[in-house]
This record gives structure tokens, C-alpha cells and sequence, in this order.
């Protein structure tokens, strides 16, 4: 039987982009990185969001990086890290399960999509391991089969880990991390037990608190109308809220 | 044998004989356009016939399935890299045609001592960026025709019979109307396709009726590319919800 792989097909045309063989960089090397980027599970699926600042050391390069990215009809990746990798491996993944809908005719699994990804940083490790290009994902999807929405992220490596109820990752990540957990066992109730409106108001004060104390996060910008990237993940699939919607909150709840 | 170039053209000419002989049975495809987009339509007793290749990019056949299947990958190889090296909106079918799967077809047909590709294609792109060359149909030589409205693949009756039946078609028309004038136009298609030579084309009852007694054993696939959905993929396999207003009307249940 043929190979129903995607990167199989780029590989045999010569396709495969270059990753191994960089040369240990004689002076240290600085590139553009992305920041802030948080998962929460809410009572209908997951919210991922991400704030908009890409930076490369002390200076600001973009203030209107989207990091969070739709794969296919139900899931989606956020990315820490550099963004010209990130951005590659969000297209190999994307079309990747699109390749094998299409040659299969049938949907990827969720875990064949958890693998792909996963060999998708292992072969993008030589790089990683220069300090040039790392990538640490966050990936959320609505199970089907147990009927709920998950997150997963990883390692440099590739491992995949589950998140029961959130997940941080990026430089403003262990400022909010510590804030999601207390709220998440003193808050009140759970985080899983939100409803929309209410997961929607907490994941924008968060990155608004990553903001104020990571200087690589941009927070909400009235004037320059810069906002944040938010993704909900449910049973219907992925949708990304709007600005206005984004905009109501920031002025009625936030600000 | 190819030495002598006589015998070459003869060669070629069993070769399209064998060809047309083998694709005489089938059930031909026919595709048109309607309000929202283009609507492909067969008939199966079983295996499918109409597929997904790229987002505005459709594909059908008819012939044998492992050929169908060979075609099918090649043009979706194609496409998903040109996808991925440049972007979804490089991926066209003129190119696909022209440079992709004609010279495939056309290089398999040319080897004498090797079996041809026994398939013929039809491909349809919604919204080409070229304007009006909707659909593509390449023959198992690896020729192959344009067409802005409809276009249908079969034997050459066939073919000949579904153009006659659809040549007033508007491309304005509803989902269900496209659906009842393909249905039409498919018996006509089926029924030329196994009249013999100097018989009168049926009238109109006699196509309701075999359209009836066909539809007993048949299996209607039928597939559009539909601009007004939201996702990138504009591919959706029609199901019951939408044939059945239109195959009550014909009996089936």
C-alpha cells in the first residue's frame, strides 16, 4: 500500500525543508519569538488564546502576530517560540490531516494528529538543540469520542502531555500559571465548570496580567485597537471571537 | 512491431478500440453548475466515484477503480504540494490538467507493450481564476476538453447524449432543479449509451420509466462544490437530506 503521509510525499520530491546541519553559531543568535499563550477548559470545549507581541531580545518586532492557528475543522495549535518554525510546522500539520481526509477518505484521528505533530518538533530538534527555532506548542481539540475538548502540549523533543484543566506556555507563562492554579482550587469553582462568558473574561485578564509584568507580552491596546487572538474549541468545531465581541469586554470587564 | 510506423497507428487505433469497448458499460458522471457552485452526479452500485482533491477542486471517473484510484492519488499529490510549497490559491486546474495528470494519462497511453490508464476524468474547479473553464474531462489518450457549463464523462453516446439533454441548462438554477436535470440528463446519457445503432432516441416517458426501474439497484453519489459554505473546503458529498426530494419523485424510497 502507498504511503498515506503527507511528509512522506514532501520528503520523496525533495520538498522537506532543510532542518539538521546548522553550524554552531559564532556569535549567539537572536531571533524573533513569540510569547504569551494560554489553554483553558470551560464547561463546552476549550479556550485558546494568545496575545499579539513578537519580539527578538529587548526590541518589539510585530504587534499583531496571530499565534493561534486553526489546523482543521476541530482543532487548533498556539505556538511559544520562534514563528518561522512554528508557522512551518502549522502548515506541515495542516496539511498533513487535510492530505490524509483527502487520500483516505477519512478524518484523521486525534491521536494520529497528536503523532504528527510530535515528529513534526523531533525532526525540527537539530535546530532546536543550536538555540535557533524552538517551538513549544500548545494543541487543543474537541474529542469526539469522549465528547470533550482537550489541550495537549509539549516539549522540545516532541513528547505530548495532557492538560487536565489549563496550560501555559511562552515568557509571561509563569506569571499566570500560579494565578490559574489558585483560581482553579480556590476560586470558587472550577475552572472546567466556566461558562463561556466567564472563561472568555478570564483568559483576556490573563493575558492583560502577563502584560503587565512580561515586557515580550503585549497587553490590549485601545488606540492602536490591538487585540489578542482567542479560539473556542467545541462540539461545533472552532471558532475565532471577534474583535467586537473581544473589544465589548475589554471596555465593560477589563479596563 | 514499432519499427514499422503502419503498424504503430494500427496499434494506437486497437488501442482506443479496446478502450472505448471497456468504457462502453459504465455509468456516466455529469456535472453542471448551479446557483452556489458546480454539482457533480453518478450513479454506483457500490464503490465512489466522486472525490475531493483540493479545496475548490473536484474529481470523478469513471473506468476501473485501481486506475481511478492511481489518477486520483497522482492529482492530489499535485495539488497538496503545490498547496503547501506556494499557496491554496496557486492550486488551479488548469495547471493540474496541463501540466499534471494530461501528460500522465498521455505518457501511459503511448506505451504500446503497457496497459493504458482505463479511466476517463472529469475534473471541476469552482471560480477558476482563467473564468469560465469550470470543468476539465481528459480522456484515457490524455486529451483533453474544457467546458463552462456542463460536461460529462462516459462512452461517446453517452457523452453525446448528455450534452444534447443539458444544452439549455442555466447555471442559475437551484440545488434541486440541477439535481432533477443531471438525474435526466444521466438516463439519457445511460440510455444512448446501450442503445443499438439506428434505434430512435426514447421519449420522455420512456426515460422516466428507466430512470425508475434504474434507480432500483443504483446507488445516486452526488457531490458539490458549494462557494456559500464557510470552510476553506468547499467539497461536500451530498446526502439523504438532499437527493430525496428529488428520488421520491422518481419512486425510490
Amino acid at each position: 500500500m502507498e504511503s498515506c503521509d503527507f511528509l512522506d510525499l514532501l520528503r520523496e520530491g525533495g520538498h522537506m525543508p532543510e532542518s539538521a546541519g546548522v553550524a554552531p553559531a559564532e556569535h549567539s543568535f537572536e531571533g524573533t519569538e513569540g510569547t504569551t499563550i494560554l489553554a483553558v477548559r470551560y464547561r463546552d470545549g476549550v479556550l485558546v488564546a494568545g496575545d499579539r507581541r513578537a519580539t527578538m531580545g529587548n526590541l518589539v518586532v510585530y504587534d499583531r502576530a496571530d499565534k493561534v492557528l486553526s489546523i482543521d475543522d476541530d482543532s487548533v495549535m498556539a505556538i511559544s517560540g520562534s514563528p518561522a518554525i512554528a508557522y512551518e510546522i502549522a502548515r506541515m500539520l495542516e496539511m498533513s490531516v487535510q492530505y490524509y481526509r483527502r487520500s483516505q477518505l477519512q478524518k484523521l484521528s486525534l491521536d494520529g494528529k497528536l503523532r504528527t505533530l510530535s515528529r513534526l518538533l523531533r525532526q525540527n530538534l537539530p535546530m532546536a538543540m543550536q538555540g535557533v527555532g524552538a517551538v513549544i506548542p500548545i494543541y487543543a481539540a474537541f474529542d469526539e469520542r469522549d465528547a470533550m475538548g482537550k489541550i495537549f502540549f509539549y516539549d522540545l523533543l516532541g513528547a505530548t502531555f495532557e492538560s487536565v484543566d489549563f496550560c501555559t506556555t511562552g515568557s509571561g507563562s509563569s506569571i499566570i500559571r500560579g494565578a490559574l492554579y489558585y483560581l482553579n482550587r480556590w476560586g470558587g469553582a472550577p475552572l472546567a465548570e466556566m461558562d463561556e462568558a466567564a472563561a472568555l473574561e478570564l483568559v483576556m485578564k490573563m493575558l492583560e496580567t502577563a502584560a503587565e509584568y512580561d515586557t515580550a507580552t503585549g497587553g490590549y491596546r485601545e488606540n492602536a485597537h490591538i487585540f489578542p487572538t482567542v479560539m473556542r474549541v467545541d462540539a461545533s468545531g472552532i471558532h475565532s471571537i471577534g474583535e467586537d465581541e473581544l473589544e465589548a469586554i475589554f471596555q465593560g470587564r477589563i479596563a | 512491431m514499432l519499427e514499422e510506423p503502419y503498424r504503430w497507428v494500427e496499434a494506437i487505433r486497437n488501442r482506443r478500440d479496446y478502450l472505448e469497448d471497456q468504457l462502453r458499460g459504465a455509468s456516466p458522471v455529469v456535472a453542471t453548475r448551479y446557483r452556489d457552485g458546480v454539482l457533480l452526479l453518478t450513479t454506483t452500485p457500490g464503490p465512489r466515484k466522486v472525490f475531493e482533491v483540493y479545496n475548490e477542486i473536484a474529481f470523478a471517473a469513471i473506468g476501473h477503480p485501481a486506475d481511478i484510484e492511481k489518477l486520483r492519488k497522482a492529482v492530489i499529490d499535485i495539488a497538496h504540494l503545490e498547496g503547501f510549497n506556494l499557496s491554496a490559491s496557486d492550486v488551479n486546474l488548469q495547471r493540474l490538467v496541463s501540466f499534471g495528470i494530461g501528460p500522465l494519462v498521455k505518457g501511459a497511453f503511448d506505451e504500446i507493450f503497457r496497459s493504458p490508464f482505463l479511466a476517463r476524468v472529469l475534473l471541476a474547479e469552482l471560480d477558476p481564476p482563467s473564468g469560465d473553464d469550470v470543468f476539465y474531462t481528459i480522456d484515457a489518450d490524455g486529451s483533453f476538453v474544457r467546458a463552462g457549463h456542463v460536461a460529462a464523462v462516459g462512452s461517446e453516446e453517452s457523452v453525446a447524449a448528455i450534452a444534447e439533454t443539458l444544452r439549455d441548462h442555466a447555471p442559475e438554477a437551484s440545488l434541486e432543479d440541477a439535481l432533477e436535470s443531471a438525474l435526466h440528463a444521466w438516463a439519457c446519457g445511460r440510455m444512448a449509451g446501450e442503445r443499438e445503432e439506428g434505434e430512435e432516441a426514447p421519449g420522455a416517458e420512456q426515460v422516466v420509466d428507466f430512470l425508475k426501474n434504474a434507480l432500483t439497484d443504483l446507488n445516486v453519489e452526488a457531490a458539490v462544490l458549494d462557494r456559500s459554505v464557510p470552510t476553506k473546503s468547499k467539497f461536500r458529498l451530498l446526502g439523504e437530506d438532499d437527493l430525496e426530494p428529488v428520488l421520491s419523485a422518481h419512486g425510490k424510497a
